[in-house]
């Protein structure tokens, strides 16, 4: 007997054009339903994302299909993806059926549908309605009976999960009382391969045919009615995702990580700076709060939501779509909170982990640059005193300027006025120039660039704040200002590479310089020291130690610089014990986003939560390489009472102590 | 009604001082200017007001100094003065109060500013006089180191900082005068639209000599810094950690234990 089934047995072929037309119907719903949508994300301000179309195709069919950043948190990741890849082979084989049927059997005479072919296919889609089964009970049971922290539940998570539970048993039902009547009798050797119906079909074997042909066409017209409703559920329901977070993917900016448009300072026909309204904000960060899935996972990395600040960075997206939707005329940035507003740390947790790339992290800082440039708001007075302070004297400490190289003295360093002809300059930075912790690092620094025998040199008291903590607290103004002389002064010398130790002057000077035209090559340390190990012109003699590594959030998942400053520590004979918490998932020592100069009022101390996890490890070391971090650290050892337990060093203290003379 | 708003622009006070050639008045070499702290309080009441009144009211700020005292008047015009002299005088800094008061009324006597606002003193020289003797030389009302203000129909009531916290309220009619002390306001940040506003604000150049009619009452003979004395050190710690420590800044420091 051949392996194959007939299609539309039992239904019909009288039930393909109401099925076609329904199904028109149900996706010209679909459509309307974002059609109605697309005056909610145009209210947003123009954005380029049309651009390198290819690519941009390219990275969405391999987010989607691949599933890789919804594996990245394997609860719910897992049943997520392979609920995904069952019910995409399900539609798959779905649409296969309808091509079959409605176009090689009446227009090629041809069947795909039939022997080993159709025995495997059988096979498979069994297997995937069933895997798809379970994987939604273990989604259900996730939500509404584990229930994790912050996980919502709402009406659309009701609706969904049923309509696809629905969908899936009636599949199921249709194949076993069609088996019933055509197969497990008269061709049980096909039968076995599909399990499912095969099971199923039991429950239908007691019943008179008639009745088991009316079921099964009841059956038909139920499943395919759910079906019809999936779809135009599709836009009003959350499961728009699938529309919306697979385009997001499309979407997501080709720019460097941390790139934020630099606001053209000339212009004087623009009246708002920063978003203080939903019409301040790009298309996209509207659309954005359409691709949200509320899967948490922001929120569940956002060190200042871990500490009890009112910042959840998912909130933030919700109340963007909110008011796009409901109240498009309110006031942007009293529905979000200052508060919330001034507790991120820019960290980029949140949108490194984000499944559906969503930019949470320039909506804040746009924000941030209404509530700064048009309505002059701090944080707090200190940080009012420390910007100008920067304004003044170039540094948020407010000492002299002139004592910027004071550090350096009787140290082989040259200052740039007196003497140009230098292998490196090294931007040290407000902290390492002033703050008696981190000139230490900087003084190691140039020690261990002597040994190499690299001649350095440094801008003295011609270097200013790279701008950094002003910018991410929106101060594009004073940002600009003191980039600008900066780069004036850099580039009176023929500078071949700039060294920082400072991740946040790296990428400011690496990155949002660029806009302002400057063009040196930058490079971090960490970097920079491992390229000496590797080129032998810097030995180390190890000495075994044992220490766990503070991955700094600039360093880390904003330039990808993971494993160099592991591999210099490793060679100068550490035995690294990691945290949890580390590369791309590292927890933010609480200094970015310019808090390094706020005082943290709200909630819990960040720092504090980092060196639990540190001293979790069981290390007596911390090493980290930013002098923030750094900072934050050594206050977080005081007052979480870790003295004694954990001591933090920074990674050129450990290399200086170790060269082989 | 017209406003006026004093303002010098001082050396940041973190600034390391060196005295100039002539021994009289500090260089200017490796200094970081700033607006005067009490100065900005007066610009900032100044503006509080100018907005408080509306359209009517006109508030100029008046600074005396060199090139670089225009950084500070942008600042006061960003902040919210509709426009500005800039009294050019290369040589302020070695002008005793005396005759920077003097130069501001010349300026002052035939605009009929309704109320004129100063620092309570400047954070330089910090003689405290020129805002009170402005007053005295255009013969209207004034008072000193306010920490509170409020106007209404020609009357403005001010809180006095006194000795020993004590605190008065003074009330004067327009035309007055007064010089803010700290804790008088929060100077507001200059908005970036502001900023913008002020690059096409007017400022008003007007050379010293124009205005200068007074000869120096008091001369600065000498600017250094006090005479370095020798620092003291506490040894702490047990007595045999002490002796051990003496002996070792001994041997060290001194030539008795060679």
């Amino acid at each position: 007997m051949e392996a194959t089934r007939q299609i539309y047995w039992n239904v019909g072929h009288g039930v393909v054009i109401p099925m076609y037309i329904l199904a028109g119907a149900a996706f010209g719903y679909l459509a309307w339903g974002f059609w109605q949508r697309l005056p909610i994300w145009r209210q947003g301000k123009p954005l380029d994302r049309w651009d390198r179309y290819d690519e941009r195709v390219k990275r969405m069919l391999c987010e989607v299909f691949s599933q890789v950043k919804i594996f990245r948190v394997t609860d719910g990741g897992v049943f997520h993806a392979l609920f995904f890849w069952s019910f995409l082979t399900l539609f798959v084989g779905t649409l296969l059926v309808m091509f079959q049927a409605d176009f090689f059997t009446p227009l090629l005479q041809l069947n795909l549908l039939s022997g080993e072919f159709y025995k495997a296919f059988s096979l498979v889609l069994d297997i995937a309605g069933g895997l798809a089964i379970v994987m939604l009970a273990g989604l259900f049971i996730r939500r509404f009976v584990v229930q994790p922290r912050g996980l919502e539940i709402v009406r659309d998570d009701y609706i969904v999960l049923q309509l696809l539970f629905a969908i899936l048993v009636t599949g199921f039902l249709i194949e076993g009382a069609r088996m019933a009547a055509t197969e497990l009798q008269q061709n049980p050797e096909l039968a076995r391969f599909s399990p499912g119906g095969l099971l199923i079909g039991q429950l239908f074997t007691t019943m008179t045919p008639g009745t088991l042909l009316v079921t099964h066409k009841i059956l038909w017209w139920v499943h395919f009615a759910l079906v019809l409703g999936f779809f135009c559920a599709i836009p009003y329901t959350k499961l728009r995702h699938i529309f919306t977070t697979s385009v997001n993917a499309f979407l997501a900016p080709f720019e460097a990580k941390g790139y934020i448009a630099t606001i053209n300072m000339e212009d004087d026909t623009v009246e708002q700076f920063g978003a203080a309204a939903i019409t301040d904000l790009t298309w996209k960060d509207i659309f954005d709060a359409d691709a949200c899935t509320s899967c948490k996972r922001c929120q569940d990395r956002c060190p200042a939501y871990a500490t009890d600040k009112p910042l959840s960075p998912m909130k933030i997206v919700h109340q963007i779509g909110e008011l796009a939707e409901g109240n498009p005329a309110g006031n942007l940035i009293e529905t979000v909170s200052q508060d919330a507003l001034w507790a991120c740390t820019t960290c980029r947790a949140c949108q490194d982990i984000c499944p559906a790339d969503i930019e949470h992290v320039n909506k804040i800082l746009e924000m941030r640059r209404s509530l700064t440039l048009m309505d002059g708001a701090f944080p707090g007075d200190e940080v009012r005193t420390a910007i100008n302070n920067i304004e003044v004297n170039g540094n948020p400490f407010g000492l002299a300027y002139a004592s910027r190289a004071d550090w350096a003295e009787g140290l082989d360093v040259k200052v740039m006025a007196q003497d140009a002809d230098v292998d490196i300059l090294y931007f040290a930075g407000c902290f390492a120039s002033f703050d008696k912790r981190n000139q230490a690092v900087a003084r190691n620094f140039i020690t261990i660039c002597n040994a190499a025998g690299i001649k350095v040199g440094i801008l003295g008291k011609e270097e200013k704040c790279c701008g950094e903590p002003p910018r991410k607290l929106g101060n594009e103004y004073l940002y600009q200002m003191t980039a600008n002389e900066n780069i004036e002064v850099i580039k009176g010398y023929n500078v071949k590479k700039i060294v920082t130790t400072c991740p946040h002057c790296f990428n400011t000077l690496a990155r949002d310089y660029q806009d302002l035209g400057f063009d040196v090559p930058v490079e971090h340390y960490s970097t920079y020291l491992k390229a000496l190990l590797d080129g032998d012109r810097l030995k180390l003699t190890p000495e075994p130690f044992n220490f766990t590594y503070h991955d700094s959030c600039y360093i880390g998942r904003y330039m990808d610089i993971i494993d160099q400053p592991r591999a210099i520590l490793a060679q100068a004979g550490g035995a690294i014990i990691e945290m949890a918490q580390n590369g791309y998932d590292s927890f933010c020592c609480s200094a970015g986003g310019g808090r390094i100069i706020a005082e943290e009022k709200l909630g819990s101390k960040i720092s504090e939560a980092r060196i639990k996890m540190a001293t979790d490890t069981g290390a007596p070391l911390l090493v980290s390489n930013c002098p923030f971090c750094l900072t934050m650290f050594e206050d977080g050892i005081k007052t979480g009472g870790a003295e004694g337990q954990i001591r933090v060093r920074d990674l050129a203290e450990i290399v200086a102590e170790r060269i082989e003379l | 009604m017209k406003l006026l708003v004093c303002i010098k622009q001082v050396p940041d006070m973190e600034s390391r001082f060196k005295p100039d050639a002539a021994g009289v008045w500090f260089a200017e070499t490796d200094l970081a200017f700033r607006m005067n702290e009490y100065d900005e309080y007066a610009v900032e009441q100044a503006v509080q007001l100018r907005e408080k009144l509306g359209d009517g009211c006109e508030l100029t700020v008046l600074s005396i100094g060199p090139d670089r005292v225009v950084e500070a008047i942008k600042k006061a015009l960003a902040m919210g003065c509709d426009n500005a002299a800039h009294i050019q005088d290369p040589a302020a800094s070695g002008k005793d109060p005396w005759q920077i008061a003097s130069i501001i009324a010349a300026y002052a006597k035939d605009k009929g500013f309704d109320l004129i606002f100063t620092g309570m003193q400047s954070q330089d020289r910090g003689s405290a006089q020129v805002g009170v003797t402005v007053a005295e030389l255009l013969g209207i009302a004034s008072t000193s180191t306010i920490v509170g203000f409020d106007y209404d129909n020609g009357t403005i009531t001010a809180k006095r900082e006194l000795e020993g916290g004590i605190k008065g309220v003074v009330k004067m009619k327009t035309p007055a005068l007064v010089t803010c002390q700290l804790g008088l306001n929060i100077p507001r940040y200059p908005t970036l639209p502001n900023i913008m506003k002020a690059k096409k604000k007017e400022i008003a150049a007007i050379p010293v000599a124009d205005l200068l009619n007074a000869d120096s009452l008091a001369t600065t003979t000498s600017f250094h810094p006090p005479a370095k004395k020798g620092g003291g050190i506490v040894l702490e710690g047990d007595v045999a950690d002490q002796v051990d420590k003496l002996i070792a800044i001994l041997k060290d420091k001194t030539a008795v234990l060679r």
